[in-house]
């Protein structure tokens, strides 16, 4: 069966990318365009990984994280951050905070795809 | 692939920008609200990461340096001032500048993007911290392929923690993922393994030592690792070569240390000999699948094209539709009728919907005025607050495009001639601070927008003085209030005798007129001596679809938009007798009127009772002469071809229900010709 992905970007162009590359892999997927947005697919349903930006309106990608985390339901789901921020102390917040892996921006399709597969046990 | 998406990215940019534009608008009134703040940090952290990812390197850079500053001001190292504000606006236009060129390599730009850079710099170095270098410069450059030059080696030692698999880490993926990062030997080292009576399948026995190489950075190798950072040993260590992997006498090296597990050092690897030999780089293929795809997504990005392609196709259908209407009624079967009521019924609904989509909200081209006021009054040291109401006021696109340039003008008129000097306006017992109103509503079918000034006003008199001399009317000619103000709208007439830099660019009144006019809008202007002035233009809500009243003229059906309608009188041939020179009583009130008939070179038929159709032209009715009213009718209106254009009295055309044509007139220039030609007379 094939995996569901959720992408949370305000960017439109960013979110067309990561969904083109995705689609053509195979994996079904579900577009969020802020934190808030997003949380409205976390309703039960079956979703195998996140991947999210960290610079958003309404709620970020932190705030995103730790309302995920609060869920029993996706507690443990992986949940990538896909970002320009190199920083390494946001890096160590958003580890802190429950996210499994870091990409930074801009990225090559196959570095995402590999990334997700990798986390995708 | 990313080209496919670049455009959408610009597209996508120029809302960001306009989105920074605005907020950083209201920064400058509220400098210390973190939500504004926020606000343009993250426009800008959009532009730095799309600009990269969609190969707009140098935008990337430039946005990077201001959003360092903006930065440290969220993190409250730095505080907004007035400078941050105008420098940041400056670098919204260079923004602006590199969206549309691209990356270009001109040296006069690369200068430029420097000293700008500088300056930028400048302003985060004072807020005494040090940043992170530029992360997109190298990001880009770590995109390129592993065989490019500048790859090297590395041996990498991770050794990971006994329970490192209980957090549902696993080994394999980190190898992966530096397998990714460019050519990789891995060497597994598992003699720890314990034997099965003491085994423990959660546990982790195993450590790795990676050779890698690759065109990535020391960091780059270490975002790999940032998960399991404190889970285990990690060490990194550069080697001498360029490409070890290569090397011919690797692989001794390499078996004898798996057959010993014995792990290998860098000095092994540095002191090895040996020649290097071409190796297969070989892609992984990636797997294809194709599967049911999900989407949802709330709102979407159409091209104008598509929208005015819907709206046209519509339009057709309503034609269509009334066709239909007309052959069942004609047929008279119920079957038939009942059909063509409910596509009736589906058409109007589909056309409401098409039309509201072409609807945008006036708010996107408000902060082009915006920017103007603030530059504008910036250059010519003047105090100016722009207040804007009703920015959510709907228009057709096509409306807000002709729109734009007309207003602008109008604005740069008020800001340049109207508003006074802060010291003459203290003088004259104002504030110092002027204020333009930009003000839009609904009113009936049409939207009025105005452009309030509290400046000096204008002179009727002057007005009239310069008319006479520039020979537009003679002396003895009588105006009334609102004809002199006219007046500035014709062409040949501009009150500024010197031209200013700011608005005396050639464009005068008549042109703006002349603009609106084509969108079947009105534009008219009162003023009050050292009060202001008041510039209101009324305009369409859209342009393809009307409401109008079908009227017989002679044999030719003509239709009159109902927006402009006031009344309908129906004349007897009698009372008609008694008018004179084109005058008409009507209940006492005495009305001009044209004869359509004449208008239209049709012959006198009319017998018995007529109909006067009573318009509203500015703040006067004007009296049509029709022969027959057929009724009232919502029609789509198609521009005449480039043979009729210069067709004043008719502004388009609109196909009938049994496919015959009528002439959709323009009212007001209809009156207004006619009355300019009985004055040349």
């Amino acid at each position: 069966m094939a995996k569901t992905v959720l992408i949370v970007d305000d960017s439109e162009s960013i979110r067309e990318v990561v969904n083109f590359t995705l689609e053509n892999e195979g994996y079904d997927v579900l577009v969020g365009v802020d934190g808030e947005d997003a949380l409205k697919f976390l309703d039960g349903r079956t979703i195998d990984i996140v991947i999210t930006d960290l610079h958003m309106p309404n709620l970020d990608g932190l705030g995103l994280i730790r309302k995920v985390r609060e869920m029993e339901a996706y507690k443990h789901i992986p949940i990538l951050f896909l970002t320009t921020e190199s920083q390494a102390s946001k890096k160590m917040e958003a580890k802190q905070a429950g996210a499994t892996g870091w990409i930074i921006k801009p990225f090559v399709p196959a570095k995402l795809l590999s990334a997700i597969t990798r986390v995708l046990r | 692939m990313i080209d496919k998406f670049k455009a959408k990215f610009v597209e996508e940019s120029l809302d960001n920008i306009n989105d920074l534009e605005e907020a950083l608008f209201l920064l400058e009134n509220d400098m210390n609200n973190r939500e504004i703040i926020e606000r343009i940090f993250r426009a800008m952290h959009s532009l730095k990461g799309g600009g990269a990812m969609f190969g707009f390197n140098h935008l990337s850079e430039f946005t990077h340096h201001l959003e360092t500053v903006f930065d440290l001001i969220r993190n409250d190292k730095l505080a907004v001032d007035n400078d941050i504000i105008s420098l940041t606006f400056e670098a919204i236009d260079q923004i602006k500048h590199l969206l549309q060129v691209g990356d270009v390599d001109d040296a006069d730009e690369k200068a430029h993007q420097l000293a700008f850079i500088q300056r930028i710099e400048k302003v985060s170095n004072t807020g005494g911290v040090n940043t992170e270098a530029p992360k997109t410069q190298s990001a880009v450059a770590e995109s390129k392929p592993a065989e490019e030059d500048g790859s090297k080696s590395f041996l990498i030692h991770i050794k990971p923690n006994d329970d490192i698999l209980k957090n549902g880490t696993n080994p394999f993926y980190l190898l992966d993922d530096l397998h990714a990062m460019g050519s990789a030997q891995v060497l597994a080292f598992a003699k720890e393994v314990p034997g099965l009576d003491q085994f423990q399948p959660i546990s982790n026995y195993c450590q790795w030592q990676v050779i890698l190489n690759t065109s990535e950075s020391v960091n780059e190798i270490k975002d790999v690792f940032i998960f399991v950072e404190d889970e285990c040993e990690i060490s990194i260590e550069p080697l001498n070569s360029s490409n070890i992997l290569n090397n011919t006498n690797l692989k001794n090296l390499v078996d004898t240390a798996i057959s010993e597990q014995k792990l290998i050092t860098k000095a092994q690897l540095d002191s090895l000999e040996g020649s290097s030999s071409a190796e297969d780089n070989a892609p992984k293929d990636p797997r294809k699948r194709t599967q049911l795809k999900e989407h949802k997504i709330s709102s979407m990005r159409v091209s104008s094209v598509k929208i005015d392609e819907l709206v046209n196709l519509v339009s057709e259908l309503v034609t269509i539709q009334a066709q239909l209407n007309l052959y069942a009624e004609k047929s008279g079967e119920n079957d038939i009728v009942n059909l063509a009521e409910n596509i009736q019924k589906l058409t109007r609904q589909l056309r409401d919907n098409a039309f509201e989509i072409s609807l945008i909200p006036l708010q996107s081209e408000l902060m082009r005025f915006q920017r103007l006021v603030r530059d504008l009054s910036k250059e010519l040291d003047k105090e100016i607050d722009f207040v804007i109401e009703g920015g959510d006021i709907e228009l057709d696109k096509n409306i807000i495009e002709h729109l734009t340039d007309p207003l602008l003008h109008i604005i740069r008129n008020s800001v340049d001639h109207g508003i006074e000097m802060p010291d003459e306006r203290i003088k004259n017992g104002k504030s110092p601070k002027g204020t333009i109103i930009f003000k839009a509503y609904y009113s009936g079918a049409s939207v009025i927008v105005k452009v309030i000034d509290d400046g000096k006003g204008i002179d009727p008199d002057f007005i009239r003085e310069k008319a006479i001399k520039k020979g537009l009317i003679d002396n003895k000619t009588e105006l009334s209030r609102k004809e002199v103000f006219d007046l500035v709208f014709l062409s040949g007439f501009s009150t500024k005798d010197q031209v200013s830099d700011v608005s005396g660019r050639g464009v005068g009144m008549d042109v703006v007129k002349k603009k609106i006019g084509e969108i079947r809008g009105e534009v008219s202007l009162d003023s009050e001596m050292g009060k202001g002035t008041t510039l209101t233009l009324e305009l369409p809500m859209t342009l393809s679809i009307i409401d109008g009243l079908l009227v017989k003229v002679a044999s030719n059906q003509y239709v009159i938009p109902i927006a402009n309608i006031e009344k309908i009188h129906a004349i007897d041939d009698i009372n008609f007798g008694s008018t004179f020179s084109h005058v008409i009583t009507i209940d006492d009130n005495q009305y001009p009127y044209i004869d359509l008939r004449e208008t239209f070179q049709e012959e006198a038929v009319s017998k018995g009772t007529e109909q006067l159709i009573l318009v509203k032209f500015e703040d006067k009715k004007v009296g049509l002469l029709v022969d027959q009213v057929i009724g009232e009718y919502q029609t789509v209106v198609k521009a005449l071809g480039r043979f009729l254009k210069k067709q004043e009295n008719i502004s388009g055309a609109s196909i009938m229900g049994d496919g015959t044509i009528s002439m959709v007139i323009d009212t007001n220039r209809l009156i207004h010709n006619n009355a300019t030609n009985k004055y040349k007379k």
